[in-house]
């Protein structure tokens, strides 16, 4: 089989899967960017920031500060700011904004926040300092 | 030999028997893999998928697709190999000196084809070019399609692994670098491979009598590519 049939195949096969995964994943992302948003708005509120979070990461910050989430929430520097870049790949999601990195998982009642205020490393995970655990 | 129908289930008995197979196993690959996925969800405080949601995920893809595209890569590269690689005593092997082509009577082509040769065969020019190589092409172009398809859902899963260890998702071009993607295609390879290269050595000094991959029970050791 020659080269010359075989690389069309290939680039119009994988270019539309390509597309098709980019199509699932662009649906989702106004919803991620819309939790992401909210969730580091310093003026929202804090009831309502707490209620998207991944219960599991609730729980971690409820653990961390020995308070309710209400609480705590302010005290985290969520920094927020625009929304620079937004990636949805299956069921997880990160959206990096001017001032902070959020990453989100999907659950059967949306989006919610896995974990916030989050730094680079090279070549190493972020670190986050509100964590689901 | 016969070449009467006896109906089509005995006729097709060996195809039906591995299509029901390859669905059963299919279908079992998706509950293990849903049972096994959700118990990863659960272990990290996520919900659990749906049997729909699982097998149209990337993970399944990924799992799938990476397993059909080594099959069909053993099977273009063993069928182009058997043109001019021989095995002395192999069932898999043609016989030794007739390595290559071979001649067009030996082949049924030109003046030697017969009645009942396929029309392809018959017709000659680019139509019988064609289909003297289709059989191997076919399987180079199954094997890239599902390559190509392993790459874009490996690519998908990975990701998403990506985003769940905190990590910064990467471009395609940046996962086919990715020792992920090679890891995944070398550990079906070397499984294919190794498939092979044991059937065309075992067929050599062992029987199993009335196989079509064996040789007769009573044939010698050096007698390369009789079966029945």
């Amino acid at each position: 089989m020659s080269s010359a049939t075989a690389r069309p195949l290939v680039l119009v096969i994988g270019g539309a899967l390509v597309l098709l995964a980019a199509g699932c994943a662009s649906a989702e992302q106004p919803q991620v960017e819309r939790v992401a948003t909210v969730f580091e708005d310093p003026s929202a509120d804090a009831s309502t920031r707490c209620d998207l979070l991944l219960p599991t990461a609730r729980e971690q910050l409820e653990q961390d500060e020995q308070s309710s989430c209400v609480e705590a929430i302010n005290s985290l520097p969520l920094d927020g700011g625009d929304v620079t870049g937004i990636e949805v790949w299956g069921g997880d999601a990160q959206v990096r904004l001017g001032q902070d990195t959020v990453f989100l998982s999907k659950t059967p009642g949306g989006w919610r926040v896995a974990a916030a205020a989050c730094t680079p490393r090279t070549e190493r995970p972020y670190d986050c300092q509100l964590e689901a655990s | 030999m016969t070449t009467q129908s006896r109906g089509f289930l005995r006729d097709n008995s060996l195809s039906l028997a591995f299509g029901a197979l390859f669905l059963l196993t299919l279908v079992g690959q998706a509950l293990s893999g849903l049972a096994d996925y959700n118990a990863q969800q659960v272990a990290q405080g996520l919900a659990t998928v749906s049997l729909g949601d699982y097998v149209t995920s990337s993970t399944f893809g990924v799992d799938v697709m990476e397993n059909w595209q080594s099959e069909y890569l053993q099977f273009f590269l063993f069928i182009y190999a058997t043109v001019w690689l021989i095995q002395l005593g192999s069932t898999e092997s043609k016989p030794v000196g007739e390595e290559g082509k071979e001649s067009d009577e030996d082949q049924k082509l030109g003046r030697h084809t017969e009645p009942s040769s396929p029309v392809w065969a018959k017709v000659g020019g680019w139509r019988t070019a064609l289909y003297s190589r289709s059989l191997g092409t076919l399987m180079g172009v199954l094997f890239l399609l599902t390559w190509a398809a392993s790459a874009v859902a490996g690519w998908a899963a990975y990701n998403s692994e990506q985003l769940a260890d905190r990590e910064d998702p990467v471009s395609w071009l940046g996962y086919l670098g990715e020792a992920d993607f090679w890891n995944r295609s070398f550990q079906n390879w070397q499984s294919e491979m190794l498939a092979v290269g044991s059937m065309a050595v075992f067929s050599v000094y062992l029987r199993q009598r009335g196989s079509a991959e064996s040789k007769p029970v009573g044939e010698s050791h050096a007698a390369t590519g009789s079966s029945g």
